[in-house]
């Protein structure tokens, strides 16, 4: 495992693994993510990594295994801990302020404490004039930066994002990969980047985390080495295509080979 | 190419906005039903048989309270009383039906032990009750009082159940990613959440509270409009009695109107979303 050059340990992930009912979804699954750093998860559909990113988040609890967020082990969702969801997770019955309030609101904020954030929030992910709008008003990227203006809200320390721009279309999903890197630039949190997009996890983290096996494990860790802040010069720089052909060999090996066995069984 | 603007010059009938052909439509079969039934009790049946006309001409009388006989139940004083008592059955039955249906829904304990005998007392008619309630309570008050809660607190239980029931996990993940305690999600997430749910079972709650506190009134024979419905179909005053039926009739429209215009207002959201 490389050592990290920026400060102490924020997640440390140490032999984790997870069974539902019987079915082991991954199992040794050792990671330390620093302060500041983004680390992406790619792997096939099925290998667990959503359910990795629950536990990191306390919401479900492995079933070998422990996770400390700067020394705390995980037994329920740490204060300091934000997720943005695939599905946005907005409340179609509260307004934009509202949705990006509700972190606040349960944490005991005051009512200043509010008046101040929530808007500071909203313009941060440039929804300012939406305030008042309802989920089924927005598009889904707007709905999207609403969630994500509901996590920052809360002033994370550690950013847990789970396929958070996959149900949405193209195009919007440059525009906000993009702006999550400048919103990250302006305030840096350790952040954990699930997807299933290739691009995304090179574009997004200073490490990937392939993902591969059944159970699934961490096959290999790949040091993206791309430098920040990330523009979109980025993508058409050769180191990025290299890193990204990388990954993709890794995973495509594992996809013939799930073929393969498919075709034995036949 | 020309037969297109041929087509819009043609000269157009006249037509009214698609909102005024939709209430003339409605009070058209009001009219037909109104002249039909006219027409009918003056062919077919006796003179004191309540129509249209009669009722009419009895509205200012009733309403003025004018002409009643002593000993006669007055008709606001009457409505008062049913009034009042529909308004306490809906308050406690919804206040209980939303909290037992919410326990329902998240516990599935209280699920198993409840569950089956809300669902019985919903399909059974509570008002066969009526008569072993009043040698339980006596003819007064609390035999009303205790259907109307009943008839209140059966649907909308059932349905704030359901509604929970169907509460798409992702809130609640949502709701413990931001370390919202049980109270938080019951009352900030499956409540709201169920609220469409809710709605519907108010409709058939304000139907049941109604029927079912004019029929106590006539069983139990207590003060209220049940009474004074029976009072005047009794005593030859057909079309007395009939008003006092039409402003039941007219309460239980006005009151789900009143909640559509509510959920309107106060849950622009709920048509909409998913």
């Amino acid at each position: 495992m490389s050592t990290r050059s920026d400060g102490g340990a924020r997640i440390a992930i140490d032999g984790v693994a997870k069974e539902f009912g019987g079915l082991r979804v991954f199992e040794n699954i050792d990671l330390e993510i620093g302060e500041r750093e983004i680390v992406s998860i790619v792997g096939p559909s099925g290998c667990g990594k959503t359910t990795l990113l629950r536990c990191i988040d306390g919401l479900v609890r492995p079933t070998r295994g422990e996770i400390r967020i700067d020394g705390n082990k995980v037994t329920e969702p740490p204060r300091g801990v934000a997720v943005v969801f695939q599905q946005f997770g907005l409340f179609p019955w509260k307004t934009v302020y509202e949705n990006v309030a509700y972190g606040l609101r349960l944490a005991g904020a005051s009512k200043e404490q509010i008046r101040e954030s929530v808007p500071r929030h909203i313009e941060l992910v440039g929804l300012s004039g939406f305030e008042k709008a309802y989920p089924y008003q927005l598009s889904g990227g707007m709905q999207q930066r609403t969630g994500l203006a509901r996590a920052l809200a809360t002033e994370p320390h550690v950013l847990l994002m789970d396929e958070p721009f996959a149900s949405i279309d193209a195009q919007t999903r440059e525009i906000l990969q993009f702006e999550l890197l400048r919103i990250w630039e302006s305030r840096p949190t350790s952040m954990v980047f699930v997807t299933h997009s290739i691009e995304e996890a090179v574009l997004m983290g200073d490490r990937v985390v392939v993902l591969r096996g059944r159970p699934s494990s961490v096959y290999e860790v790949i040091e993206t080495g791309l430098p920040r802040p990330r523009t979109r010069e980025v993508l058409s720089s050769p180191r990025f295509n290299e890193v990204r052909e990388h990954v993709w060999s890794r995973l495509m090996h594992e996809a013939e080979q799930a073929e393969r066995e498919l075709q034995e069984v036949r | 190419m020309s037969a297109i603007p041929q087509e819009a010059a043609l000269p157009r009938t006249f037509t009214l906005p698609a909102g005024v052909q939709r209430a003339a439509m409605r009070v058209a079969t009001g009219v037909a039903l109104l002249v039909l039934w006219e027409v009918l009790v003056r062919w077919l049946a006796p003179a004191f048989v309540a129509r249209p006309t009669t009722v009419a001409r009895a509205i200012p009388d009733v309403l003025a309270q004018r002409n009643v006989p002593p000993g006669t139940p007055t008709f606001w004083g009457s409505a008062e009383e049913t009034v009042l008592a529909a308004l306490e059955g809906m308050v406690i039955g919804v206040a209980a039906g939303v909290l037992v249906g919410l326990t329902m829904g998240r516990l599935r304990t209280a699920d198993r032990l409840l569950r089956f005998y809300v669902s019985a007392f919903f399909a059974m008619p509570i008002i066969a009750m009526v008569p072993v309630m009043e040698l339980w309570f006596g003819y007064d008050w609390r035999v009303r009082l205790t259907i109307v809660s009943l008839g209140a607190f059966l649907p909308v239980c059932l349905n704030v159940y359901d509604g929970t029931r169907k509460l798409p996990a992702h809130y609640v993940e949502v709701a413990e990613s931001y370390h919202a305690r049980w109270w938080n999600v019951w009352f900030g997430i499956a409540l709201p959440a169920s609220l469409p749910y809710l709605l519907a079972g108010f409709r058939l709650a304000v139907g049941r509270v109604l029927v079912g506190a004019v029929i106590a009134e006539y069983i139990a024979n207590l003060k209220g409009l049940g009474s004074f419905i029976l009072f005047d179909a009794r005593t030859f005053h057909q079309p007395e009695m009939m008003v006092a039926v039409l402003f039941l009739a007219l309460l239980g429209v006005a009151v789900n109107a009143a909640a559509d215009l509510a959920t309107r207002r106060l849950l622009p959201w709920y048509r909409r979303a998913e």
